[in-house]
Order: C-alpha cells, then structure tokens, then sequence
C-alpha cells in the first residue's frame, strides 16, 4: 500500500477531536493456507471516540470478525497481524492483547448457546470474571452476578443464577453473556453479531438494552452486524468493511440515507423492506466476493460495480467527501449521481389469473401434530412434555399464489410445512391437493408436483453427488426424461435458476452459497411442481445474494405459474415476495389476509409487534411508538385461551386466558384472530411509521 | 476415488509409511511360496535349534524347520485373519446399522438388542464359543472372528446413518417418494463410508491379534501350520533354549500391527473431517 493512504489513516474516522478510545490504524492481518496467503483485512484503520457506538458492517467474508478477534489478540497462531496503531485508551493491544480482555474489554458473541458452557451453572459463568479478575470472594461475586442479571433485565436472576444454560432461552442467554461480559465494568464493549442467532422480538429487547447501557454508562461499543437495520438502530458512525477493505465510513444517519459508494447502495438497494412495498425489485449485486489470496491492486469492488471503468484498476484511496464521511472511490462524484441499472424486469401478479377466480391447490384444513419428550417411562409415569407444534391450523393456497408463513422460532411454522407435504405424518386433520385428499403416505404424482426448497444450502445437496447427479435423480425418478433428453433437460434447468452448464461436473463444496441454494431451487423445479415451500430459503445468504435468489423466485413464479409457501421468520423477505401472508404463534394462526392488509392496521397484536421489532433502514424516530414483547414464544404456557395472551400487550382481561379467539373478518381474504374488536385493531397506530 | 481425493492421498505421513509397511508384507506373504530360502514344513534333524546365521536368518525350530520362511508363509494367515474377518464384519454388519436406523422401531429394536447381547461378551470368549464345537481350521477362525466384530460396525453405521438421515438432502429424497433401498444407498452410504472405512481399519489390528491368540489357544489352523500364534504357542517349551523360535513371529505380528495401526490412523486423518479440517476445495 502506498504511503498516501497512511496520510489519510492519520486523519481518518473518529473526527471526534478528543482522543479516542479504540484506535486501529492500518490493521492488515493475513492467513497463510494451502492455497497461498489470504489477505483477511487490508490496511483497515477506524477509531472510535469514548462514549460512541461504531458499526462494522459487511456481508461474509468482509473481515469484520477479524478485526475482533484482532482486539482481543484471539487470532489463530498462522495469522501474521501488523498494525501502525492498535490501541485501547493508550494500551498497544498489538503487543499485549491479555491484559485488557476480559477486565476492560468485553466481548459478546454471536451465538449464545455455544458461548456458554452446558456443564456449569449460569451465575458462575457471570461471576466468574469477578472471581478470576477482581478477585472477588464467592458470595460477593455472586451476589453482584445475581444484581448484574437483575440490571439485563432478567425477570427472577436468583433463580437464572442456578440454571443451566440448557433451561434458558436464547434471548437470556445472550442477556447473561452481556452481563457477564460487564462484569468488570469494562470500558469497551465488542459486540460480534450479537443478535443474529435471535429472534426479532427478542432482538429488539437485547437492542433496547444495548441501547440502555450506552446511555447510561457511556459505554464505548463496537458492533459488528451484517444487518444494517440494527446498525441503523444503535450506531452513531458506521464503517463498511468489503473484502478486508474500508470502502466507506461516515455517520450512520448520513451514510444510511445517502450512500456514496457504488457498494454501499447495492447493499441498500438489495435489502427488502417491509416498509417499501411497491418500490422496485430488489436490486441484487451480481457476482461474488474477490478472491482474497490475490486482491486487486485497484478497487477490489470493480468486477461487480457496475459503473466500474479503466480508471478502478489503479489503487483507491479513502478520501473525506463531507465532514467525517470517507469513500474509497475516486468516482464518487460522479458516480452518485448514475442511477443504478436495474435488473430485467420482474412480473409480479400470479400468471395474470386475478385472485378471486383462482383454483384452489392447496387445502388444509384442522392440521395437528404435536411432539413429545421424555420417553416410555415418562409416558408411564404422567411426567412427558408435549409440544403442540402444529394446532388446528387449516391454510389454502391457490394455483400460481405465493403466500407467506411468519413467525419466531418453534412457532411450527417449518413443521406446519412439512405436514404439508406429508414428510411429517399429521395426527389430525385433512390435506387435499388440487381437489382430491392426499394420504398419509402419497402416490408418486403428489411428490412430483408439490417440492422443498431448504435453509441451509449447505446440508441440502448430497456432498458426494455433482450437480448433474442432483439435478437428473428427479428426471429419473419419476421417467420426465431419458438418455439425451437428461443432459439438455438438466441443461435447461441450470438456465432456469441463472447458472452456466458447466456446473454440471462440479460438487456441492466447490459452489459458493448462493450458487448451491440455485441448485436445490433447481432440483426442486426438475419435477415441473406446482406447489413449491420455501423453507427459510434466503435466510442463510447474504444480502446482495439474496436478493438474487429473491428475484429469481419472483420471476419463476411469473414464468412457471408455480404456487410458493415462503416460510420465513423475515418479514421483509415475506413482505417483498407473498401476496398473501399468514401469522403463525405457538402452532395456531393469528392472522391472515393480503400482504398490504397484513402490515397495516388493523391488525393483530403480535403482527404489531413483530413489525414493530424489526429493524428498518431510516426508521430511528419509529422508537417512541415501539411495542415489546416480553420473554420469548417459549416462555409462557398457554391456558385455553389465546396461546399469546401471557406475552399481548394488549390483552384485554381474564377473557384472553380462557376462551379461544374468534376469527374476525376485517376486509374479504383479511382475518384475524383476537377478542378485540375491530374498530379498536385499526386505530392502532401503524408500526412501520409514517 | 475422484483425481482431488488421490492428489491429497500423499498428505500424511502416517498413510504413507503404513501403507508401505502393510503393502510390503502383503506382497512378501503372496510370493512367499516361491520367495522363500526353504520349504515350510520340510524337516531338517540335523539342524534342530540352530541360532540365527547367515544361511537361516532366524534361525530354526525343534524339526530343523527355517523359522524365516515359516514366518514368511505364516503372513499369509495373520493377513487373512485380520482383512478377512474385517470384510465379514463390514459385510454384515453395514447393511444391519442401516436398517436399524431406517426403520426405527421393532426391526431396530430387536437389530441394536442382539448387538448388545454379541458385545456384553467378552472377544475371545465369543471367539472360543463359536470355535469350541467343531473341530477348527482358519475359515472358522475368520468366521468367528469376523461375527465377534460385526456389533462395532452395525454400532459405528447406525450412528452415522442416524444423522444423515437428519440432514436436508434427505428429506428432499423423501420429498420425491424415494424408497428405503434409493435413499440408503444413494444418500446416506456415500456419505457413511469414511468412518466406516476408518474404523474398520483400525480394527484390522484388533482383529489379526484377536485371530492370533485364537489360535495360541489352538483355536485356528493346525500343526503344521506356520500361523503366528501358532507358533508362538509351540515355542513356549523351549524358549530357554531356541528365544528366536517365538521371537521371530512375535516381533513379526508387532511390526504388521504398528503398520496396519498407521495406516488406519492416517485414513482416519485423511477421511475424518473432524481432524481434517473443513472445506478444502
């Protein structure tokens, strides 16, 4: 690197004039492996003042995690790490990372079940610090564990103190990390995804803490997010981190409403919002990230910009467009005003059928299953546990509609899916696929016609199979095509989901995961279905790949007329693809109607919540109007009544407890399932703002 | 095995230096009957006892018998003891931990239970109860040695089967109607050979030392017989006068054990992800 960018290190972000608490300057870390030396980060310098939360923001692959795991001296031995500056209010952390973890730097992580130990009790994981770093005796430490639980929000801590991580959420388990990463009142708070692995109401608690604390205690808070919402939500500056470079930094508001570099807006443009319903398609950024073990001398964004020219390939610096706003593109000027090209256009409506006179494919109706725990001897004994995961729920979806399937985690959304499809037997209710039932174990034509797409693109295909294998099996299966007509059948479907025809001979690890979730949207289509779920389908991609896969979903629905369930715990995924939206909680649904019904008022009250919590992009002021939910959707047990009682925030009486909801009919297609009336519903005031 | 998988077949050092080893040995134990400076059972009186020389590297026996060509031919024995039983271990136990996980419930129920019951007994005890009833030679040794090994295997499989047969490319399977035989042998064998593999590699050992000492019970092939526990056992009288008469298929069945033991450890650092790390392309 060129010394001129030294030269703008020296100045670079921070802008706050006073020392600054955590400063990093030309921090470069690179790896060596089998297949040269991958540069992780390159020259990454930011500072951020006492007091201030800076978001390092990024999609996978970026860096961002490095540079905590930089901080903390907790880097793998093979990494080679240089910096000009690392330091924390004075302390050279590139010299001695040890003293400072742990007593005054905490860190929180991102998946909480796997950070805490299964084996000891939580309050001596949240007293242990005191024990090891302040020396504290036993009781006392215990006693300021217990207070420390207290301050998180924790309703009864004594009795947190003494459970096992296993017996606790996930949302007071991330809450006892945070306490116990405050234990020794640090002054600097990392905090590495730390509500990823959350559901969105439970999210919205743990920012709102986050928040508290920042206010409170002048925590100094690094927070590293893909989601640009919660950064938008809590950060005073953000930094966006691209394959191990700075490409723009600046305050979040400014950086947010009006982004200057080319990336920044794709990852704008590709995030679907549940505010902006009939805004344009999502724009995806096409490609895929540099290659690390050999970065572009020039803008490492240049092969997906698409405003790149000669000019990129000579080495970017970052440059001070406004007071304390930095870009990494000499174009900037001239590029913000290029509007960005948008993709071919996508055809929305369902084959051009209008809804009403639509057919119906997919009945439901009275759908039940529950899960047990515990085995024969508790079955014996009276003591087993059962989850009703899926209870009385009837759903129709018609040929060519997409309709969406929301709900936090273990509401049965995934395993109402799945009873769909009869990969699950039900234990009550019927199912019925373009008019004639479907038995418990079905005849060949329902596989063929009603397919899966999964979450995980990593455990969807079979690892030892090529491309070509995964993609012909269907063909085989059920005789659509033979000898030749399998390779230009399997040619065809690779066109279909967007993907060259020499990925036929390659296996599933030498894919990237938007590539491996285009192949399983390919094998579930090789069968020519007419009803396809999408299980959490785009939940594990990134933004600007998701927004791709989105698309292509969009666009093969108009194409192919196939009817989608999209199940997601995103609403605004839900909202950008479902023409219809289903609500579900703990096994029973709580509203259902058209997409633009559903997010307006009137509506139920824990649709208003899950709006509520979701973080939008330029929605700060919506706080004052903001609903929580305590607890999580496994905290209460529910009576007779409605199952959301114990957590509504509008609940109206004994009434809720005891007597079931009745559907209510707000408009045609539009219900919901709540006791309150629905003049009462509609005047709430809208959750998305404006 | 695809090109990728041969190119890393160099990897560790382990695998490379047993499987030299164990490949060594089985050549020497092929061509032994041409190879060797003498015949195996022919007699010599005149030479009883004599100590390691030039002429006979390990010296010779109580018959005049050449102890190097008897421990030459006596490989072929151990090498079909260990990689025989192994193959009717994986042979039958393989397809029993698949059912056992397909079809949850009776089939595996009464599959896993049996399984107990083999291995609640302890090996050479199995070993002596399925040998003692007839009179033995070296197929019914593999034999019993091979069922002794047939619950680790069905074990092994069950296990990993149980977890793939979680994983979603399964389901998939199942969302296009496949059957049980489509889904196991597509899906799920593929993908469970590794530690299968892994396993049954280490076993070998167990399972050629298992064979031996059968056959140091007299449980194996018969005088005379150059099996190695055989010889062993038949040594032991005159171990004060003749050290090198067991030393030398003592020492022999060590160094096969180190070098199979090697080669199944470095298969396992080669086939296990959990060792090799993830991801490499």
């Amino acid at each position: 690197m060129p010394e001129t960018d030294l030269e703008v290190a020296e100045r670079a972000p921070g802008a706050g004039g006073s020392s600054p608490a955590l400063r990093i300057e030309d921090l470069s870390v690179s790896y060596a492996t089998i297949r040269g030396r991958v540069r992780a980060l390159d020259h990454v310098s930011l500072a951020i003042p006492r007091g201030q939360v800076l978001g390092l923001v990024g999609e996978s692959g970026s860096g961002k995690s490095t540079v905590v795991l930089a901080l903390l001296g907790l880097l793998d031995e093979a990494a080679e790490v240089t910096a000009t500056a690392l330091e924390f209010e004075g302390h050279d952390l590139l010299g001695d990372p040890v003293t400072p973890r742990g007593r005054r730097i905490g860190t929180v992580f991102q998946d909480p079940s796997s950070i805490l130990n299964p084996a000891l009790p939580v309050g001596l994981q949240v007293a242990e610090p005191l024990l090891v770093h302040r020396r504290m005796g036993r009781a006392e430490a215990f006693e300021r564990a217990k207070e420390l639980l207290a301050q998180m929000g924790i309703p009864r801590p004594g009795a947190v103190m003494r459970a096992y991580p296993h017996q606790l959420s996930g949302g007071m388990k991330q809450r006892a990390l945070i306490a116990q990463a405050l234990a020794t009142e640090p002054d600097l708070l990392l905090l590495d995804e730390p509500t990823t692995a959350l559901d969105v109401t439970v999210e919205a608690q743990i920012l709102d803490l986050l928040d508290g604390l920042r206010a409170e205690r002048g925590l100094t808070m690094l927070l590293v997010s893909h989601n640009l919402g919660i950064v938008d939500r809590i950060c005073d500056r953000v930094c966006v981190l691209y394959a191990g470079r700075t490409l723009e930094s600046g305050p979040t508001s400014a950086l947010l409403q009006a982004p200057r570099h080319p990336y920044t807006r794709g990852l704008l443009g590709a995030l679907p919002r549940p505010d902006r319903l009939e805004a344009a398609p999502l724009v995806p950024i096409p490609g895929n990230l540099p290659d690390l073990t050999n970065p572009d001398p020039g803008c490492n964004f240049r092969p997906r910009c698409p405003f790149a020219e000669q000019g990129c390939a000579e080495p970017q610096f970052l440059s001070e467009i406004l007071p304390g706003h930095w870009v990494r593109c000499h174009r900037v000027g001239i590029v913000e005003t290029l509007p960005w090209p948008l993709p071919e256009p996508v055809a929305r409506a369902g084959g051009g059928t209008p809804e009403r006179h639509r057919e119906r494919l997919v009945e439901a109706a009275e759908m039940q299953r529950a899960f047990r725990s515990g085995g024969t001897f508790a079955r014996l004994l009276g003591t087993e546990s059962v989850t009703r995961a899926v209870d009385g729920v009837s759903l129709a979806i018609g040929r060519g509609e997409s309709v969406g399937l929301v709900g936090e985690s273990g509401c049965g959304k995934s395993t109402l899916g799945r009873l769909l499809l009869r990969l699950l037997p039900a234990e009550s209710g019927s199912l019925r696929f373009a008019g004639e039932a479907v038995p418990e174990h079905p005849a060949a034509e329902f596989r063929r016609r009603a397919q899966i797409v999964f979450q995980n693109p990593d455990t969807a295909l079979n690892p030892r199979q090529t491309v070509a294998a995964i993609l012909s099996r269907p063909l085989h299966r059920f005789a659509l095509a033979e000898g030749p007509e399998v390779v230009r059948e399997v040619e065809r479907l690779l066109d279909l989901v967007r993907l060259p025809h020499a990925f036929r001979s390659r296996y599933p690890h030498q894919l990237s995961g938007g590539e491996k979730q285009r192949v399983g949207i390919a094998r579930a289509l090789a069968t020519r279905p007419d009803f396809v779920i999408a299980d959490e389908a785009v939940s594990a991609l990134d933004v600007s790949v998701q927004a791709a896969v989105l698309n292509l979903l969009a666009d093969l629905r108009a194409r192919l007329g196939v009817a989608y369930l999209f199940i997601s715990h995103d609403i605004g995924v839900i909202a950008h693809i479902a023409e219809r939206v289903v609500v579900m909680y703990r096994g029973r649904l709580m509203e259902e109607g058209r997409t633009a019904q559903v997010l307006h008022p009137p509506y139920h009250p824990y649709t208003e919540a899950l709006l509520s919590a979701v973080p939008v992009v330029g929605a700060r002021e919506r706080s004052a109007s903001r609903i929580r939910l305590a607890g999580d959707a496994s905290s209460a047990v529910s009576a007779a009544g409605c199952p959301f009682a114990a957590r509504c925030p509008r609940r109206i009486g004994p009434l809720c407890d005891t007597v079931p909801p009745p559907w209510q009919v707000a408009a045609e297609g539009h219900r919901i399932a709540c006791h309150i009336p629905l003049p009462t519903l509609a005047a709430m005031p809208p959750a998305l703002g404006g | 095995m695809s090109g990728a998988a041969l190119g890393q077949w160099r990897g560790s050092r382990a695998l490379r230096i047993g499987g030299c080893v164990v490949a060594a040995i089985i050549a020497l134990a092929v061509i032994s009957p041409w190879f060797a400076p003498y015949s195996a059972v022919a007699f010599d009186v005149r030479l009883r006892f004599a100590p390691p020389s030039a002429a006979h590297f390990f010296g010779t026996d109580e018959f005049g018998r050449d102890v190097f060509s008897r421990v030459l031919v006596g490989a072929r024995y151990s090498l079909a003891m260990g990689f025989g039983a192994m193959a009717i271990s994986v042979i039958a136990g393989v397809p029993l931990g698949l059912l056992a996980a397909f079809h949850r419930g009776f089939a595996e129920a009464a599959i896993m239970r049996a399984v107990d019951l083999l291995i609640s007994l302890p090996p050479i005890l199995l070993g002596l109860l399925i040998l003692a009833v007839t009179p033995p030679n070296l197929w019914k040794t593999i034999v019993a040695v091979g069922i002794v090994y047939i619950p680790i295997l069905t074990r092994l499989t069950r296990s990993v089967a149980l977890g793939l047969l979680e994983e979603d490319f399964v389901q998939a399977a199942r969302a296009r109607g496949e059957g049980a035989v489509s889904i196991l042998a597509r899906e799920i064998l593929p993908n469970a050979w590794p530690p299968i593999i892994v396993e049954s590699g280490l076993r070998v050992t167990f399972a050629i030392l298992l064979g031996s000492s059968l056959s140091f019970l007299g449980l194996g092939p018969q005088p005379p017989s150059s099996e190695w526990g055989l010889m062993i056992a038949e040594s032991r009288q005159f171990i004060d006068r003749a050290p090198w008469m067991g030393l030398a298929p003592g020492l022999s069945l060590c160094a096969l054990l180190i070098a199979v033991n090697l080669f199944g450890e470095g298969l396992r650092e080669r086939l296990d992800p959990r060792l090799s790390g993830r991801g490499r392309a």
